[in-house]
Parts: structure tokens; C-alpha cells; sequence
């Protein structure tokens, strides 16, 4: 199976040298005693653990419009989140000031959560110690020896292909950028995790004029490598798939409304999963007892044949993790086996709450944010059907294609998704182009109803982002087509 | 504050010493804290302190723009050197240059009170003390509903922030303000294991202005319970009146192909349209920046100009553009006629309210749809096609009847504006829109 062959591949990966961690921060005067300074002072009321988390990250982009590349942004962030953790509570601060007295003021801050906690944890580790890791996004080639100058040509290149395809595309605007994000966390136990964070984007977005019609769409492709991800076949799908996906509007109309059955195509429909089913499962809102599958865990939530993977290992992907944000190794987790719910994804102090090892889903924004049970890359495993027999197997609905966000309610499991661009289903054939029509479900009832799922398994190398408690997270998605047998889609009367 | 102006003064000389001929820098620096609490105990504790520095730089008819929180001042100079470099590798864009200073002229000396002293009084055993009567308030309030409550969880918090803007052709100025907030949220459990959930926040520049307690928590529990035994609407064509809280849903697919960049990216279902009836006459939206403890208040606008109140739309006549300096210079220049900068911000609306509260809405539309929520979806600004996730209730003989949930919303922004019927009175009193519960005709809603 294709879920395998990456996990197969991440375990292979080197692992990364335990001592680059330190010297990297020991630049930004971070060394053992800072860390001895602050743990002191964040467990001096007793909390029962603490780990701080640095992070210095660089990012930088350029961007082409009206045939310029005119414009370039660099964004660099530097500071250390301080959390302590007393059973479910939590203490945190953070500051961008890596001084001691700025750190050990953070420390006493988040240290005010166990102000009534009974047991007391002094500190006292004798020394700290790099874990090695994976390394699942090694590097072929380095943006920092990329000269602007070398970025400049290929998004001119890229603009005079865009604008020579079609004459219908009459503006087109080209976006370049990477980060690279160092993170070294440190635990009140005395272990140590490093890792480097690489992430490249592609992003390209048309409008296209005919008549009296006018239309603008795009895409973007984005993944954990470095200047070898800007090859010339991702320069012909981004230029490819933009134009396709904006043409494509100029014929298409919103779907009609109604309930009816959603053939989701391979690839992108993972956002069903994402929405439907993702954020349900991560252990925080279910240990608070508010989400639609607190009380599900080893029951049947889906017919026989659905298995849905959380999968932080993918080698290059989007939301793989060598280590997650807590400092846990990075996992492939089964969430859901032939339609059971096996389990949530953890951090720390849900895996805690449940008693159960955590997941790798700890992941944060940034330093100034707290950890929380996030997915990676969500993707369900390919099933049996042929893609051909479900589109045949529906007399009358929608078949969606591509897509451009997606929200869920947590509790109710209400959840939506907004589709760009697909097609109508007449009597078994993809017929009439449809275009910006939302579909709205219930997680819980949605899984049930997905009755075929197909054999055609595809990742989407889009650069999706994931919102929860006002942090973003890069994730990634895949997906078999898939038959719901009824849902409800926003479309107009006819 | 006069530290950070200080700073900003010397970046910006320091950045034209290092090569740039001009600079626009922003220094600002804030501290917050906020304290959540769940289920009767203390939940999370928010403890944070920013400081950043943004730099946009015009080197030899090129631009860029920077941001870092790395404010050593040996990297800030790397930093600078770096991005100017960087600069200079670009392409020439000739509507790149910093803003007319005549547009800095004549900033009003008015005290938008955006600070609060109490900020300094605020204790953290006060906000324990305040979050936990959220939850003691909320579980009171929602006692009828019996073992139905999940949980309960509530959180207040206070921030202090305060920036300063130096343009190297003469603008200078410094701000600070506060805010508080609170809110509190309530979680049901029904038969069939679906867990909806119902909030409650206020939301202020000054504390003594913040809603009470029992306001805001008994918004969350009628806002729970009204969710309860939710089911999908049959697919048709209704009246609709979208409670004053969810109005913003549709109001920001109104005004975003307003922007400078959408129309110079043709991206705009609005060009062309400014002097013309483009919704309905019963609409008049106009943009005050100088509310005393706005939240959207300021005194000037990114481009360094003062900000004047101005009609956005007046009954139904699309009356401007948002427009900064850069896309007025861009699509002059491209379009060889003149394209006026009307500036890009929006601070606080005042409506043109009606008479009729939410209650005296429901007794005028008799029978229909009342939707208090959006869930996801998406609206297109270049065609104004929309499609909303939604819930709320059915209304029925002037009165709320069954809850709706999975219902979507779909149509055209323009004609759905141009449907609208009657404003209600209800501005609704968090956030700087200020938006009423309107009542549109003939929306096309899907369900069942």
C-alpha cells in the first residue's frame, strides 16, 4: 500500500547530528545555564513538567505582477516559548527577548498555573542530552546560496508561458518563497530535540476575460524541500493547472441546490477528511468531552473498507514532522481500521489524560503559541472500486474536483467545503462544468454514507493550511475517489 | 512610547545610510495575558510580550518589504543590509515611492481614548476570580438544560500594545492602546451524541465598557440551546433575516473587491460601479475613524494619511474605491488616466439603523429563516457568485420555531445586497461594524 512504502521511507532516513541543535542556538546566547534559569523559575510553584522551545526562522519571497518580479519580503522570527504543564493545565509565555532576565521573567509567568498545584517538582537534572530524529526532509540544495538574481528569470519565464498559453489570460501573478525554521526544545527531563524546518511555495493565479466574462482562480504547490523543488515539470503543472482552472470557469455554472450524492475526486477531496472527520479526532476536544467522537473510540464509524491514516512520516511532504513540536517522533497513525475508530491524535497531555503514548500530533505555529493535537497529512487508504464505476453508479449528482477551503463545528460535526470547480453527474457521465458551490454535511453521518471508495489513491502536493485556536499549520491531504451517497450541495434553484 | 519612535527614527536613518533612498519603518511592541478555565479549574494561563520591527525599502526605483523580532542591534544592521541587497535584484516598479507628505497634513489632536489606565490595575487574581464567575454564571444559566451540559468554559483577558511610524519624507507618529475581552462558551450533548456548541464574547478598548457578565453568558446559552434538535431546511427560496451578529459574513464579500488590488488584478465584480446604484437604496454604510474607544479607530491610515469619515455606500450608490497609495500610482500608470488614492482602511461603520429591534423583524416577515451563524463556504469577488455553509431557525407566525443546521446559503452578492428589505435597530455592540440584523427577500437556501 501506498501509506506504507512512505512509512517504509521515512524510517529509513538518517538520523541528524545531536549536537547541531545547541551550537545553532548557542549563537543567539542560548546555552545550558539559560536553561537551568528558566526551569528553575518555571517549576518553583510546582508544576509537574516545563519545556521551552526556541525558534529562529527565515523566510523569504518574491513576487511577480504586470510582468515584474517588483516585489520581495523577508520575514525573520527569533524568541522561546516557556510552557509548564500541572496534570490538563497549562502555563505559557513567551518571549522574543533571549536574554536571561527576559527568559526567567517568561519562566515565572507561566509558572503562575501551579500556584495551587500540591506536588512540587523542583528541578534538579544533572545535564541535557540531543535525542536524534529522522531527518524526512533532507535537502538537495539550499536556498541560502540562491541568489535573487537566479529567482528572478524563472518567474519571468514562467509569466511569458502563462501569458502565451491562452489568449483568454489576461493577468497573471507569480509568488516564490521559503522558510527555514530551526527549533530546538528542551525538556525539564533534560532531553533535548533539533530539528530544521524547510518549506518551499509555488503559487501562481490568473484571470482570464472573454467577452463579457471574466473569471480568476489559481494554484499553488508547496512541500519540505529547497531550491531543487522549483524543477521544470512543478513549473508545467503550476502553469498547467492554473490556466486549466481558470478556463474552466468561463464555461462552468454553480451546481444546482439539493441533496444528493458527491462523487469526490482523487487527490484534493481529502478535505473532506480534514474537515469531516480530522478535527474530531484530535484528542484535546475529546478528552473535554466536546467533540462528535468523544464517546466513539473502538466503534464503528464507517463502513468496512474506510481506513483513514494521520501520517507525519511522508518524506518532503508538507505536514511530515521529524519530530513534533513537543519534541515526540513523528508517527503514521491509524485513526480509522476498516471503519473502526482505533485513535485520537495526541500531544502530550492528552496522551497523558488517556493514558496512552502520544502520536506526534503536538504541533504549534510558533513559538507563541501553545502545542495542541494537530493534524499532518490526513489522507484514506484506496479501496476497491474502479474511479469509472462510481461516476457510472450515480444517476444524478455532483462529481468535485478541486477546492478551496473547508470549516468544521466540532461538536455538532457540521462541516463544509467549498468547491472550485467539478462537474454535474447525468445518468452515470461527468457532464455540465460547475463552479464556487459549497457542500455542507455531518461528519458522523457523511462517513457513514460513504459506500465506494475507489482503487486511484492520490496525494495533493497543494499548500494547505490548517486554522485551529487561531494558529496555522501547514498540512497535506490525499485521497481515493470516493462515492457519499447524500449530501447537501449549496447550489441555485433550477 | 517615545522609545519606540526613537527606534524607528533610527532604523529608518540607518536604513538610508546603508543604501536605501527612502523607508517607511513600523516598531511596535505589546503585552498580554490571558487566563482560560474549563470545568472548574484553570485551564491555560497566556502570558506574552511581541516586539517587532517592519522596514519597507525603495532602493533605486525598487521595493521591498521586512519584518524581524530579532532586535539586536547587531542583526537589526545585518538585516538591513541584507534586504537592501536583496532590493536591488528586483525589477524596477516606478509606482513604487513613498506617499505624498501633503497627505499628512493636518492629523486632528483628538483623544481617541484607546488607552484605558485601569489596564495597570488589573490583577492576575482578579482575572481568576472573573473567569471562574463566567463559568459559576454559565453553569447557572444553563441549569434547566440538566445533564445536557458537556462543559462549560470561559476566559478574560487583557492586552497593552503600542507601535510607532517613521516615513523618511516626514511622517511620524505613535499610538498605544488596550483591549479586553471575555467569553465563555457552553457544550451540549444531545441522544444522538452530536455536541453543539453556543459562545458569548465582549470584546473592548476600555474594561468599564465591556458587557456584563450575564449579558454575554446568557448569549452563549441561548445561542447552545437554540441549536438543540437542529434540522436541515427544505431546499427553496425564503426570506431571510441574518441576525446582527452574522451580518460581517457578508458584509466582507461586499467590500473585499473594493480593494486597490482586486481591481487592478481584475479581480473585481465592483469596477466601474462607483456613482452607481449598485444594492438596495435602504443601504448607507459610512466609515468613521475617529469614534471615541473605536476598535477600528485610528488617526491615520497605512499610508501615513489622516483619516477623514466618509460614506462608503449611500443608499445603495457605490460612493468609492479603497484605494491605497501604491495601486493608485500602479493604475495610473498603467491605464494612462488618473486613479484617485481614496486609502485602503476601514475603521467603524455606522448603518442607516431602522426602527425595528430583532423581535419587532421576526412579527414584520410573519413567516421565514432566521440564520445567527456561517459555516464555512466562499464568495467569488470577481463574479460575486456566493455559497454559505449556515444554521439558525425557521420563523413561523413571528416567532422562532424549529432550529436549522446544514443549510446553505447561495446567490449573488450584489443581488443578495439588492434584496435586502429592512435594516433592523440592533447594531450589534462587539466589534467596530456595528452591524443590525438585516432582512433580505427571496434567498435561495438548500437542505433537504
Amino acid at each position: 500500500m501506498l501509506s506504507d512504502h512512505a512509512h517504509e521511507a521515512g524510517e529509513s532516513a538518517y538520523r541528524g547530528s545531536p549536537e547541531e541543535g545547541v551550537a545553532y542556538f548557542r549563537g543567539f546566547g542560548v546555552d545550558e545555564s539559560l536553561f537551568r534559569a528558566a526551569f528553575t523559575a518555571a517549576l518553583a510553584r510546582g508544576g509537574e513538567w516545563a519545556d521551552l522551545y526556541f525558534e529562529h526562522g527565515v523566510s523569504q519571497g518574491i513576487s511577480l505582477k504586470d510582468h515584474s518580479v517588483d516585489s520581495a519580503y523577508t520575514s525573520i522570527t527569533l524568541g522561546v516559548g516557556i510552557r509548564v504543564v500541572s496534570g490538563d493545565q497549562q502555563g505559557y509565555a513567551y518571549t522574543e527577548d533571549l536574554s536571561r532576565e527576559a527568559v526567567v521573567r517568561a519562566a515565572s509567568s507561566a509558572a503562575l498555573i501551579a500556584e495551587s498545584a500540591s506536588a512540587v517538582a523542583k528541578f534538579s537534572v544533572e545535564g541535557f542530552e540531543v535525542k536524534g530524529r529522522p531527518n524526512r526532509y533532507p535537502i538537495a540544495q539550499e536556498w541560502m546560496g540562491v541568489e535573487v538574481s537566479e529567482k528572478v528569470p524563472l518567474l519571468n519565464q514562467l509569466d511569458q508561458a502563462v501569458m502565451s498559453a491562452d489568449p483568454r489570460i489576461t493577468k497573471a501573478n507569480i509568488g516564490m518563497g521559503h522558510s527555514t525554521t530551526a527549533i530546538l526544545i528542551v525538556e525539564s527531563t533534560g532531553a533535548m530535540h533539533f530539528d530544521r524546518l524547510p518549506m518551499t511555495r509555488l503559487s501562481l493565479s490568473c484571470t482570464a476575460e472573454e467577452g463579457d466574462l471574466r473569471e480568476s482562480n489559481g494554484y499553488n504547490l508547496a512541500g519540505r524541500r529547497g531550491f531543487e523543488f522549483i524543477n521544470e515539470e512543478r513549473l508545467e503543472t503550476l502553469k498547467s493547472e492554473a490556466i486549466q482552472r481558470t478556463l474552466f470557469l468561463l464555461d462552468a455554472e454553480q451546481a444546482p441546490a439539493g441533496s444528493m450524492p458527491v462523487v469526490l475526486a482523487a487527490g484534493a477531496s481529502g478535505i473532506l477528511l480534514h474537515e469531516a472527520i480530522g478535527h474530531g479526532m484530535e484528542a484535546d476536544f475529546n478528552r473535554k468531552g466536546i467533540s462528535v467522537y468523544s464517546d466513539r473510540l473502538n466503534t464503528r464509524i464507517a463502513p468496512k473498507g474506510v481506513t483513514i491514516v494521520d501520517d507525519g512520516t511522508r518524506d518532503h511532504d508538507r505536514g511530515a514532522v521529524n519530530v513534533d513540536d513537543e519534541g515526540v517522533e513523528g508517527q503514521r497513525t491509524v485513526l480509522v481500521e476498516d471503519g473502526i475508530l482505533r485513535s485520537y491524535m495526541h500531544d502530550r497531555i492528552s496522551a497523558a489524560h488517556y493514558g496512552v503514548e502520544p502520536t506526534g500530533n503536538g504541533r504549534r505555529e510558533s513559538f507563541k503559541h501553545t502545542p495542541v493535537p494537530r493534524m499532518r497529512s490526513t489522507y484514506m487508504c484506496a479501496g476497491e472500486y474502479d474511479p469509472t464505476e462510481i461516476i457510472k453508479s450515480v444517476k444524478r449528482g455532483v462529481y468535485a474536483e478541486t477546492f478551496t477551503n473547508g470549516q468544521v463545528m466540532i461538536g455538532a460535526g457540521d462541516f463544509t467545503f467549498y468547491i472550485k470547480t467539478g462537474y454535474m453527474i447525468e445518468d452515470g457521465e461527468l457532464t455540465r462544468p460547475i463552479k464556487d458551490t459549497n457542500i455542507i454535511g455531518n461528519g458522523p453521518e457523511v462517513l457513514e454514507r460513504t459506500d465506494m471508495v475507489g482503487t486511484d489513491f492520490k496525494y495533493d502536493e497543494g499548500g494547505w493550511v490548517c486554522g485551529k485556536d487561531g494558529q496555522s499549520v501547514p498540512v497535506s491531504l490525499g485521497m481515493p475517489s470516493v462515492r457519499v451517497s447524500e449530501m447537501t450541495v449549496g447550489g441555485v434553484n433550477e | 512610547m517615545s522609545s519606540l519612535l526613537d527606534q524607528a527614527r533610527r532604523v529608518a536613518d540607518q536604513a538610508r545610510a546603508l543604501g536605501a533612498q527612502e523607508a517607511k519603518v513600523v516598531a511596535s511592541r505589546s503585552r498580554g495575558v490571558d487566563v482560560e478555565w474549563r470545568d472548574g479549574q484553570l485551564e491555560r494561563l497566556n502570558d506574552t510580550t511581541d516586539q517587532s520591527l517592519s522596514v519597507s525599502l525603495y532602493v533605486d526605483g525598487r521595493f521591498s518589504s521586512h519584518s524581524t523580532s530579532d532586535l539586536r542591534p547587531e542583526s537589526v544592521e545585518v538585516f538591513l543590509k541584507q534586504a537592501i541587497d536583496l532590493t536591488r535584484y528586483l525589477e524596477e516598479d516606478l509606482a513604487r515611492s513613498l506617499p505624498d507628505p501633503e497627505g499628512y497634513e493636518g492629523r486632528p489632536e483628538i483623544d481617541l481614548e484607546l488607552y484605558d489606565p485601569s489596564y495597570e490595575q488589573v490583577t492576575g487574581e482578579q482575572r481568576r476570580s472573573e473567569v471562574a464567575e463566567l463559568e459559576t454564571l454559565a453553569r447557572e444559566a444553563s441549569h434547566h438544560l440538566g445533564d445536557k451540559v458537556v462543559s462549560v468554559s470561559s476566559s478574560v483577558g487583557d492586552q497593552y500594545a503600542e507601535g510607532a511610524r517613521v516615513h523618511t519624507n516626514g511622517f511620524e507618529g505613535a499610538r498605544s492602546g488596550t483591549t479586553f475581552g471575555a467569553s465563555v462558551s457552553v457544550n451540549l450533548k444531545e441522544a444522538d451524541g452530536k455536541r453543539p456548541v453556543g459562545g458569548g464574547y465582549t470584546y473592548r478598548r476600555h474594561r468599564a465598557d465591556l458587557r456584563s457578565f450575564p449579558e454575554v453568558v446568557a448569549e452563549a446559552v441561548e445561542n447552545a440551546e437554540g441549536k438543540l434538535g437542529a434540522q436541515k431546511i427544505k431546499t427553496g427560496s425564503y426570506t431571510v433575516i441574518i441576525k446582527n451578529k452574522a451580518i460581517s459574513r457578508i458584509l466582507s464579500a461586499l467590500l473585499s473587491p473594493l480593494s486597490g488590488a482586486a481591481l487592478h488584478n481584475k479581480r473585481s465584480m465592483w469596477e466601474g460601479k462607483v456613482n452607481t446604484q449598485v444594492v438596495s437604496p435602504l443601504l448607507t454604510l459610512r466609515d468613521r475613524p475617529h469614534v471615541a474607544r473605536g476598535l477600528g479607530s485610528a488617526l491615520w491610515d497605512g499610508d501615513g494619511y489622516v483619516t477623514h469619515e466618509r460614506p462608503i455606500i449611500e443608499e445603495g450608490v457605490l460612493m468609492t474605491y479603497l484605494i491605497g497609495d501604491y495601486y493608485a500610482k500602479k493604475m495610473t500608470q498603467e491605464r494612462g488616466q488618473s486613479v484617485n488614492r481614496t486609502g485602503s482602511a476601514l475603521h467603524n461603520f455606522d448603518w442607516s439603523y431602522g426602527d425595528q429591534d430583532l423581535q419587532a423583524l421576526l412579527a414584520d416577515i410573519g413567516d421565514g429563516v432566521l440564520i445567527d451563524r456561517f459555516l464555512g463556504g466562499n464568495s467569488n469577488g470577481t463574479t460575486g457568485k456566493l455559497s454559505f455553509g449556515c444554521g439558525g431557525h425557521m420563523v413561523r407566525d413571528g416567532q422562532l420555531a424549529e432550529p436549522l443546521t446544514e443549510v446553505n446559503m447561495s446567490g449573488n452578492i450584489a443581488s443578495l445586497w439588492s434584496s435586502l428589505s429592512i435594516i433592523g435597530s440592533d447594531g450589534y455592540p462587539e466589534g467596530s461594524a456595528n452591524s443590525p440584523s438585516c432582512v433580505f427577500e427571496g434567498v435561495q437556501l438548500s437542505g433537504v
